[in-house]
């Protein structure tokens, strides 16, 4: 794993363009919803922005700056949706993300990190392997009942289903929806059941790391055991992790899919097929974590020459090959369904506000900015907002909540399954 | 001289304790040196988020009364955006960001300092309006680019510096007083810049601006004028690939390439003659080639290969955009005539197909933050304005300063990276070199101020006007006297309106 140190490029590359803030030239699309940074829209402070935490990172490394709660509170008042990361990436050659994480490790390291309640989770974690500190043995109850999801075994398969810790103790109904379709598209496939353990994304996201890793080989081991070469999930949070974590820290030989591909692939190949309609307009929010997040991480070693040159070559992960089109095609495909976009969709998509751990640290924090959401989501004359990430429902459910009528929620799975 | 904690209370009375701080994380987030410069700008002793001008004003007064130093910045892009000295407060406007009016009829929008050239230029498009955009990006300010700094943009062959676009303005003067300038003044609305009655837009913007350094801008009208593309951008591909095509029956850039640059010019000032065509440059060819690429290796492969440096040497880019096919193709018409009797030819297909996939300008230019793709380490300078025909001479005087920095490896070999872009069908024009140099040199630090220089005085040598007065003692006084000794008129003007000399003093 990169230390802060190895960022200096990226902090002393910052020239406050401000690219971090604001949705991307091309994609604006007027006065309003033109701002992209949740922390920054509500803070307004330079400090509260990709730029603001990378000139942070760099005085705390060069000796200019002392810890304080305050400053802890700020570096984890950040979502890490990665909006800047995409922006700033659009027009340069610097990793804001990692740095922001990266400073997070720090943080951690010198014993000022994480906030008490991620600290609170990581100790869970380690007893139940679940971010609730629920037990373990409780993991894979969703696969229980109802009786009839036969497919739901933990035999060797080339495909592994896995559901993650949200989806199985709080939203069991996208796991038994997702092993549904998988069914129905004839892909045979495991589950990890017992021997599944949270995908660390809280903990990698909140600076823990050796945590983090400790869950990652858990579940390597896991999925070597059964042969497995695929990897579905039906949580977008475990998506970008498996894809953008596992590989920093282990070797990853396997594919990560997301449940919207199957399904799209399986359209595409007729082992699926929509019969039912559904009446509904919708509006697809771009989960950070399977949009512009997703991008699978190679690790790059080397250095940086003279202008900028990357020897040898990075690939970079400047969010273009995110899962973008399958969730839109899928839901498109359904007949009554009509998509409508967001301003803010795709890479340049606003985060819910709950994610990075904000949600459990700073909920009124995060209620502003879904209210920002949904208000966007409204505009679209939508009627249902429909996403795949069960943190971002937790979050959107908790802003709907406090405007009743405005619009329903809904899980992909859902929707595929009403169809099916 | 930090703020006493009464002081303190007083301003956090005005804006409320939310929007004030002076907590070092937040300092932090404004006081980082940039990446072309090693030196750090002294640390703010505040930062503060106003959210009227009525907060500004009383923000002022208290710092004559108390004799401290405040400048007003929005994204602080350039390095005049920071505390010219230690003692100063920051007024980030980024709360006033109010879209007050879009006047259709009268064709003018009328903005608060936080609203930004992405939200602007898009929300007009629905009206069928645009106004100059600057090529800073789409997070930059709108008022700060037409009433306190800069000015040029790539579209103003057809349409003007935005000092020229400056209508009715609000202003809190250094002291603290709430002045409303041009029609505005006589409640006669935001129309006009400059009354009827005396005009003070010389005072606060001038051709460059006056970099917070007198008082604050609070509200301004700006003059606009008819977009001829669709009300939405028709954006195509995911970031960083965008393509941008509009209607090609109506919509169309070229690149040619001269042999000289003299017979560049001449096609430059016949294109500005015949009155045709949106934009007209003689563009950057680095610049071209790092917005051209994704990511610095990208830029090297390209450059390593020659054809920028060997096809756009003397280029003029055109953008032509017209209401029907028939008023295209007539332009189109008229440039091939003038490109041929000038002896210009188009450029290779694969830099062609750049600008056919990207048509929109100001996506196209608006990138330019790409320069610092390469590590960070550039400047722009010259930056001045005057006839096309002086600023070619400018321009092609260039190679006397910059050959040694190249022989000597302190810049990237880019001898033919500046602009010209001329302005008002030809009325005058402006010219930028932008040089790059890499951070990882033992005296890259040094290189910015030698060769801004070496620049400078060969502009004297010539007496050429190609360096733009810059808002630095040394500099202004070393320049001053090829335009009228015009700084020490600012002295005293600065005097007359600042006599604490608290409104972000150089
Ligand atoms: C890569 C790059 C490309 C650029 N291209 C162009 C270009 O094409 N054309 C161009 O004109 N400029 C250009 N600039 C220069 C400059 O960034 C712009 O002029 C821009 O408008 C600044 O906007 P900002 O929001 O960053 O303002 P800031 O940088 O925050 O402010 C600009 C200046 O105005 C002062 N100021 C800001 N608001 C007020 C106010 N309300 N009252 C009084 N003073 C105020 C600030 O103190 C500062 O000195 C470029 C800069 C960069 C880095
Ligand atoms: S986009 Fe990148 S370079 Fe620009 S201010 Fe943000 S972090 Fe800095
Ligand atoms: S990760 Fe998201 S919340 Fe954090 S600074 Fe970047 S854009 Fe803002």
């Amino acid at each position: 794993m990169n230390q802060l140190a190895d960022f200096r490029h990226t902090m002393q590359s910052c020239n406050h363009c401000g690219q971090c803030k604001w949705v991307l030239g091309p994609k604006t699309r007027g006065y309003d919803f033109a701002e992209i940074c949740p922390i920054h829209m509500q803070f307004h402070f330079d400090a509260y922005s990709g730029q603001g935490l990378l000139h942070i990172a760099q005085e705390l490394l060069d000796g200019e700056l002392q810890y304080d709660p305050g400053l802890r509170d700020l570096v984890y008042s950040c979502t890490a949706c990665g909006a800047c990361d995409t922006n700033c990436k659009s027009i340069r050659d610097m990793e804001v993300l990692d740095t922001i994480l990266a400073l997070r490790a720090k943080l951690v390291e010198d014993g000022q990190g994480p906030m008490p309640q991620y600290a609170r989770m990581a100790e869970a974690m380690a007893r139940t392997h679940n971010i609730y500190g629920r037990p373990h043995a409780e993991r894979a109850a969703w696969a229980g009942e109802p009786a009839g999801l036969s497919a739901t075994t933990s035999q060797p398969a080339p495909v592994a289903y896995f559901a993650g810790c949200a989806t199985s103790y709080q939203r069991p109904d996208i796991a038994r929806n997702t092993v549904r379709i998988l069914e129905a598209a004839g892909i045979a496939h495991t589950v990890l059941g017992a021997d599944e353990h949270c995908c660390g994304g809280p903990l990698w996201r909140t600076g823990q790391i050796d945590a983090a890793a400790r869950q990652v080989q858990e579940n390597l081991d896991a999925l070597q055991r059964r042969g497995v070469q695929t990897i579905v999930t039906s949580c977008a949070e475990c998506f970008g992790t498996l894809r953008g974590f596992y590989p920093r820290v282990a070797d990853f030989p396997f594919e990560v899919k997301h449940i919207s591909e199957i399904v799209q692939e399986a359209l595409d190949a007729g082992r699926l097929r929509f019969s039912k309609p559904l009446q509904t307009t919708l509006t697809w929010h771009d989960p950070c974590l399977l949009g512009r997040l997703s991008e699978p991480y190679v690790p790059w070693q080397g250095e940086i020459k003279a202008f900028g040159r990357h020897v040898p070559a990075k690939a970079w992960r400047r969010g273009q090959q995110g899962v973008y089109d399958a969730p839109r095609r899928v839901l498109g495909a359904i007949a009554g369904i009509e998509v409508v976009e967001m301003v803010r969709n795709e890479e340049n998509a606003l985060c819910c506000g709950g994610g990075g751990g904000v949600r459990e640290a700073f909920p009124e924090q995060a209620q502003v900015t879904a209210a920002e959401r949904i208000r966007e989501a409204t505009a679209t004359g939508a009627d249902t907002l429909v996403s795949s990430c069960p943190f971002c429902q937790d979050t959107f459910e908790d802003g709907l909540a406090r405007q009743p009528g405005a619009m329903r929620y809904r899980d992909f799975t859902q929707l595929v399954v009403d169809a099916l | 001289m930090p703020l006493s904690r009464d002081v303190y209370a007083e301003l956090e009375q005005v804006v409320g304790p939310r929007h004030i701080s002076d907590k070092p994380w937040i300092l932090a987030g404004v006081r980082a040196a940039q990446p072309s410069s090693p030196m750090k700008p002294p640390s703010p002793e505040a930062v503060l988020l106003p959210g009227s001008a009525a907060e500004i004003q009383q923000i002022v007064r208290i710092c004559n009364r108390h004799g401290i130093r405040y400048i007003a910045t929005i994204s602080s892009l350039i390095g005049f955006a920071y505390p010219s000295g230690p003692g100063t407060i920051i007024l980030q406007l980024k709360r006033m960001n109010q879209l007050v009016e879009v006047n259709a009829q009268d064709r003018y929008a009328v903005i608060e300092p936080g609203v930004r050239h992405g939200q602007l230029r898009t929300e007009l498009m629905k009206h069928g309006l645009t106004y100059p955009v600057a090529a800073v990006g789409p997070g930059g300010s709108v008022l700060a680019n037409f009433a306190c700094s800069s000015g040029d943009n790539h579209c103003q062959h057809g349409a003007s510096r935005t000092n020229r676009y400056l209508l009715g303005l609000e202003w809190v003067t250094p002291e603290g007083e709430l002045v409303r300038v041009g029609s505005l003044a006589n409640d006669a609305g935001w129309f006009c810049a400059d009354g009827p009655g005396p005009s003070l837009r010389g005072i606060i913007k001038g051709f460059v601006g006056q970099w917070s350094g007198m008082g604050v801008v609070t509200r301004i009208a700006i003059g606009l004028d008819a977009w001829r593309g669709p009300p939405e951008l028709p954006t195509q591909g995911r970031s960083p690939s965008y393509r941008m095509r509009l209607d090609p029956a109506c919509h169309k850039t070229f690149v040619f390439k001269f042999p000289t640059l003299e017979q560049a010019r001449d096609a430059m000032i016949a294109i500005g003659e015949a009155e045709i065509a949106q934009a007209v440059l003689k563009y950057f060819n680095a610049s071209a080639a790092l917005l051209a690429t994704e990511s610095a290796n990208e830029f090297w492969e390209l450059w390593d290969s020659g054809l920028f440096q060997r096809e756009l040497a003397r280029p003029l880019y055109v953008f032509l955009s017209a209401w029907t096919h028939e008023e295209l193709e007539y332009e189109e018409c008229v440039l091939r005539d003038i490109i041929a009797e000038f002896g210009g030819a188009d450029v290779d297909e694969r830099i062609q197909r750049i600008y056919s996939d990207n048509m929109d300008f100001y996506i196209l230019v608006g990138a330019l933050q790409r320069v610092l793709r390469l590590g960070g380490g550039w400047a722009p300078c010259k930056l001045s304005g005057d006839s096309i025909g002086h600023m070619f001479e400018v321009g092609k005087a260039i190679p006397e300063f910059i050959t040694p920095f190249i022989e000597q490896g302190r810049i990237l070999d880019a001898p033919d990276n500046w602009q010209i872009i001329p302005l008002e069908y030809g009325h005058s024009a402006h010219i930028e070199l932008l040089f790059l140099y890499d951070r990882n040199q033992p005296d890259w630090g040094k290189v910015p101020m030698d060769f801004m220089r070496a620049s400078m005085q060969a502009d004297i040598r010539n007496g050429h006007h190609g360096t733009m007065p810059l808002r630095t003692v040394a500099a202004s006084q070393a320049i001053g006297a090829l335009f009228s000794n015009a700084h020490m008129w600012a002295n005293r003007v600065k005097d007359a309106f600042d006599p604490q000399r608290v409104s972000n003093p150089f």
